[in-house]
Order: structure tokens, then C-alpha cells, then sequence
């Protein structure tokens, strides 16, 4: 029951994204219009998908570092994609696809750096989900301080506007976008949805769960790196979008409870259903303006969750 | 009627031209200037400024073209018109200026631009005893009102009172006949995409030159909008600043692009920063420069 109310709200909210707009177009026409072919159905779908990707590397990023806080950005990535994406300006990188590379290239580079300190002891090491937060908030630190040298120092119109990028959210998408998520997503996203039972072992604790039988190193290495590359696709096709890795998996234990089996698809739903929403409202809203998504997934997701964490400590 | 008010028109321009003759006639302006700035400060020097530092690139050029380029002992680093202000030593950023190595050029005055960013600085310039003046530069109106109020700080208040008269007979001067393609949206930065509204001087120019600009609704200078909204509007041309060289951008080339019939058939006006991106004493010019631009649009 939940989980069709579920598939039938992010239908809705798919259906939405392709109806709604800035532009009027006549019931009649929509299937034949320009900007609903290649404008608003390329959009709506990479919402879904980017969405998507954030509640659920979110959920398990969560679960892997047993921290409530945790959300897909907190390792560092957004401050290594801001830095790529600020040194692909800075050095005058041509080519339609140079800033979301770059963005990919220092989200990847933070992560290395981040997945590095993280490895603690002899031998290959172990990887301390408490270290790997301390690394990732140090290294998304430096990076910011290091993008924000180069912004304060150089040419400023054409570096304020990396930062324009890197907040705009999905209003470069295309069909090109939504081909490389397509491509590229599936692979981490089944990684991910796999480690669905093992995580539920190591949410007991990594001693009891290595007593359960679970390989808890090999599993703590595939999921962080899984959401870590999932985290920064997102970040290429659509900049730094916050909230909705934070809060959608939150809201989805609410209903789904903690079991890891249905809360890492609910997670991917409930996120895709957010951002899809979100991104809706952020076209329509203020029309013919555009607000930046990351606020309205804030304004939309915030009170949701709090009214979910309400119901969710009452019983 | 409307001939009556010209002439009325006409009248207070002479009367103000006549004034204007008789106070810069009279040669060393002796017992000190007083001034209000646009941020309603009083500015008061015993002499006309010798050693000017412009924090502001529109300011910059204004003193130049106002005679007064080799008062100015410092700039901004982005002050690069006319050539002949990149020879003046520069003290770094104009907005939340370095107060120390303005002071260091030992300025008599020091203009900034007005914004929130500059309050600090213009309250500690006057901590350390140097008179500082706020503009603002961000339509077409400002220039001239600024061009009086730093020609009467530099002992030239002929020369801003007559570049005053020339930016209100062109803003005030009837709009040119539309050109063939007319309608225009003025894009500014691709992603996210941005457009110039009707708070800009971009706006402004437009008007001036015949065409009308399809964001003129939006009262705000810029604003971010969906690339939907922007084919909605149906622009014949679409209106991009360029630092150098006037090669098309890079969107005109994305897919997602596309859908505006303007980018499709190539319609772009692609003109110079350093002439359209600030309000100048040059406006006049650059009226002409994008209505030549519009017209070579096919």
C-alpha cells in the first residue's frame, strides 16, 4: 500500500514537472511541443534521477558512518566539485561539458583524499567512519578556502558565476545530461541497493556484524565509494543540491522504518518524488523568474520532515 | 503643447549652460566645496581634489572624460578604460577596498561606489581624515548627476555640468525608429540562465536605440529565468556582452539551446564589456554601436 502511494506520487510529480511551466502550452500540444520535448521531459527526468541518486547514497551514507548528520555532500565533495569547477574558469577551459568534468574531477579528488585519510591502521587499514567524517569536513574545508582564495583574487565577474553554477541546480539540462546519468548511475545505484542486508547487520555495531558473517571492510569500501562516485555525477549534471539527502532518507525511516531492504528504494523515490517537485515549483513559483532549487528543496523538504519526526517521536 | 514644454525645455538648458559658464569662469573655486553625495554625506574640501583614488571603473573613466585623469593617483583593478588609467598605480578591489593601500596613494579624495559592501571603508576613510565621496553608477541617470558632483569636487564643474546637459538630452531625446528586428532578450550568463531587466542600463540603452527588451517586466537589473520563459518571449536577437572579440557563446551551440528560434538562426549582437557593462559618459556611442548591431543582425 505505502509503496503504490509512493510510485503513484512520483508519477504525479513527474506528470507535473512535464505539464507545469513558465511557458503556456495548450493541453492539445504537448506532446508535439518544442519546450516540453526538449526542454521540460529532459529536466523533470534528471530531477528524478539526480533526486534520486542524493536520497539514496544519502541513506546509505548514513548507515555507514552510523551518524544522523551524514548527507551526501559531508565528505568533502561539494567543496572539491566548487574548487573544480572555480579552476576550470579560472584557467579559461573551453567546451560545453569543461565545468561539470572539472566538477566531477575535484569532487573525485576529494574523495580519494578524503577515502585516504579515512584508512586507519597497518596492513591495508581500516576504514574509521569517525576519521572519515573529520576528513571529509577538513578536506571539504580546505578545498573552499583554497576556491575562495582563487575567486577573491581573480577575474571576479566570470568566478562568481562558477559559484551561480554550482548552486544553479538542473537548468542546463538535456537530453546529452540525461544520456550520462542514464549511463552512468545504474552501476553504483545496484552496488548500493545490494548492501542493502549487510548494512542492516553493521547498523548493529562492526563487532556484531562481523560475528553475523558480514565482510564488514570490503562492504564499509563498496558503499562509500558507490555513494561517493553516485555523489559526484550529481554534482556534474547538476551542481551542489542540498536537503534532499539529508532529509529524504530520514523521512523514509519514518515510514519504512530502519530495514534497509525497502529504505534504500523508498529512499531513491522519495528523493527523485522531492527534487522533481522542488524543481517544479522553483520554475513556476515566481515566474517568469527561477528560484535556485536548493532553496525550495529546503522550503518543501524541511517542514515535511518535521511533521514525519513529530509523528515519528510521538510513538 | 508638447512643443511649449520643449521650449520650456530648451530655456532652463540655456539658463543652466549660462551658470554653468559663470562658475567655471571664475578660476580657483577659493572658499572650499561643499558637496552631498549620493549616499546624503556632506563632502567638503578647501580646494578642489588633486589626488584622486576612483574605487569604482565608471568612475574612473568619468574623471577622465571630465579632464581630470591626471588628478586620479589611484584604480581599481578592473579600471581599464581609458588605456590611459591602466598607467595609474591600482589599490586592488573597489568593492570592501584595501583602506590602507588607498590611503597609501595619500589621496585628497577618495570616490567609492555605492553599496553595502563600502560602508565600512567609507566610515574608516573618514576615521583617518580623508574625504570620501559615494556614487552610484548603475543607470544611465547616475552618470550625469556623478559627472556634476565630481566635476565640482575637481575644480571642473564646466565640464560636469556640460557632460550632465549631454546624458540628459540623450536619455530625455526621443528613442530611435525600431529597427527590422527589434525585440531582444540581453542574456548575461548561460547557467544558470540570466537576463537583464528593467533596473539595468543595458535596459536603458536598449530602449534608446529603437528596441525593446522582452524582459522589460522584470524591474529588477538581472534576474535568473528558464530557458522556457526565454522562448516564450520570442526575441528576434539575443544580446550578449563579450570581453574580447565578438565570437558567438558558448550555449549557442548546446542543445537545450535550441528551442529559442533566436539561437537557432544565429540572431546574436555580441558587444564590447567595456563599453556596455557599466553606465558611461560614452553612452551616446554605445546607443549607436548596438543599434548598428541590431541593424547587421539577418
Amino acid at each position: 500500500m505505502k509503496w503504490v502511494a509512493l510510485m503513484v506520487v512520483a508519477a504525479t510529480a513527474l506528470g507535473l514537472a512535464v505539464v507545469l511551466g513558465p511557458a503556456h502550452v495548450p493541453w492539445s500540444e504537448l506532446p508535439r511541443s518544442d519546450i516540453v520535448r526538449s526542454l521540460r521531459l529532459p529536466r523533470a527526468i534528471l530531477a528524478f534521477l539526480v533526486g534520486g541518486a542524493l536520497g539514496l547514497s544519502g541513506a546509505s551514507l548514513q548507515a555507514l558512518v552510523r551518524n544522523p548528520l551524514a548527507d551526501p555532500y559531508l565528505l568533502g565533495l561539494s567543496g572539491g566539485a566548487g574548487l573544480g569547477a572555480v579552476l576550470a574558469i579560472a584557467t579559461h577551459l573551453a567546451g560545453p561539458w569543461a565545468l561539470p568534468l572539472a566538477a566531477f574531477a575535484g569532487a573525485l579528488l576529494a574523495m580519494a583524499l578524503v577515502y585516504r585519510l579515512g584508512l586507519v591502521g597497518g596492513g591495508g587499514g581500516q576504514l574509521d567512519p569517525r576519521v572519515l567524517i573529520l576528513a571529509g569536513v577538513a578536506v571539504g574545508a580546505f578545498a573552499s578556502a583554497i576556491t575562495t582564495a582563487i575567486v577573491s583574487l581573480a577575474e571576479a565577474t566570470a568566478l562568481r558565476n562558477a559559484f551561480l553554477w554550482l548552486w544553479g541546480g538542473l537548468s542546463g539540462a538535456s537530453w546529452d545530461a540525461v544520456l550520462v546519468a542514464c549511463v552512468y548511475f545504474p552501476v553504483p545505484v545496484v552496488v548500493l541497493l545490494a548492501a542493502a542486508r549487510p548494512l542492516d547487520a553493521l547498523a548493529l555495531g562492526e563487532e556484531p556484524a562481523r560475528h553475523l558473517g558480514t565482510d564488514v571492510e570490503p562492504l564499509k569500501r563498496r558503499v562509500y565509494l558507490a555513494a561517493s562516485l553516485l555523489t559526484a555525477a550529481a554534482v556534474a549534471v547538476s551542481g551542489v543540491i542540498g536537503f534532499v539527502g539529508l532529509v529524504v532518507p530520514h523521512a523514509m525511516r519514518a515510514l519504512w522504518g530502519h530495514r534497509h531492504r525497502p529504505l534504500l528504494p523508498a529512499a531513491f523515490l522519495g528523493g527523485g518524488t522531492l527534487l522533481t517537485l522542488s524543481d517544479t515549483l522553483a520554475r513556476t513559483a515566481v515566474a517568469p523568474r527561477e528560484l535556485p532549487v536548493g532553496i525550495v528543496t529546503a522550503l518543501v523538504g524541511v517542514p515535511v520532515f518535521a511533521l514525519l519526526l513529530r509523528k515519528w517521536t510521538a510513538s | 503643447m508638447r512643443l511649449r514644454a520643449h521650449r520650456t525645455h530648451l530655456a532652463g538648458l540655456l539658463a543652466l549652460a549660462v551658470a554653468a559658464c559663470v562658475r567655471g569662469g571664475r578660476a580657483p573655486e577659493a572658499r572650499g566645496i561643499s558637496v552631498t553625495d549620493d549616499a546624503g554625506r556632506r563632502v567638503a574640501l578647501a580646494a578642489p581634489a588633486r589626488r584622486v583614488v576612483s574605487l569604482s571603473p565608471a568612475v574612473t573613466e568619468l574623471l577622465f572624460a571630465l579632464g581630470a585623469g591626471d588628478q586620479v593617483v589611484g584604480r581599481t583593478t578592473w579600471c581599464d578604460y581609458p588605456p590611459a588609467a591602466r598607467a595609474v598605480p591600482s589599490v586592488g578591489d573597489g568593492l570592501n577596498p584595501n583602506v590602507e593601500a588607498v590611503a597609501a596613494r595619500h589621496p585628497d579624495l577618495v570616490v567609492l561606489y555605492q553599496s553595502q559592501l563600502n560602508e565600512t571603508a567609507a566610515r574608516q576613510l573618514e576615521r583617518i581624515g580623508l574625504a570620501a565621496a559615494v556614487v552610484r553608477q548603475d543607470r544611465l541617470e547616475d552618470v550625469g548627476r556623478a559627472a556634476q558632483l565630481l566635476g565640482a569636487l575637481t575644480g571642473r564643474r564646466a565640464a560636469g555640468d556640460s557632460l550632465a546637459r549631454e546624458i540628459e538630452r540623450l536619455a530625455r531625446g526621443p528613442a530611435l525608429q525600431p529597427p527590422p528586428m527589434a525585440r531582444v532578450a540581453i542574456v548575461v550568463w548561460d547557467s544558470p540562465p540570466m537576463v537583464i531587466g528593467a533596473g539595468s542600463y543595458l535596459d536603458e540603452l536598449t530602449r534608446l536605440a529603437g528596441a525593446a527588451n522582452v524582459f522589460h517586466d522584470l524591474a529588477s537589473a538581472s534576474a535568473s529565468v528558464s530557458l522556457e520563459t526565454i522562448a516564450a518571449r520570442h526575441p528576434d536577437v539575443i544580446v550578449v556582452l563579450a570581453d574580447t572579440g565578438s565570437a558567438l557563446p558558448g550555449f549557442a551551440s548546446r542543445p537545450e539551446w535550441q528551442v529559442i528560434p533566436a539561437v537557432r538562426a544565429r540572431r546574436f549582437a555580441v558587444l564590447a564589456g567595456s563599453l556596455f557593462g557599466r553606465p558611461s559618459p560614452r553612452a551616446a556611442e554605445a546607443v549607436a554601436e548596438l543599434r548598428r548591431s541590431l541593424e547587421a543582425v539577418r
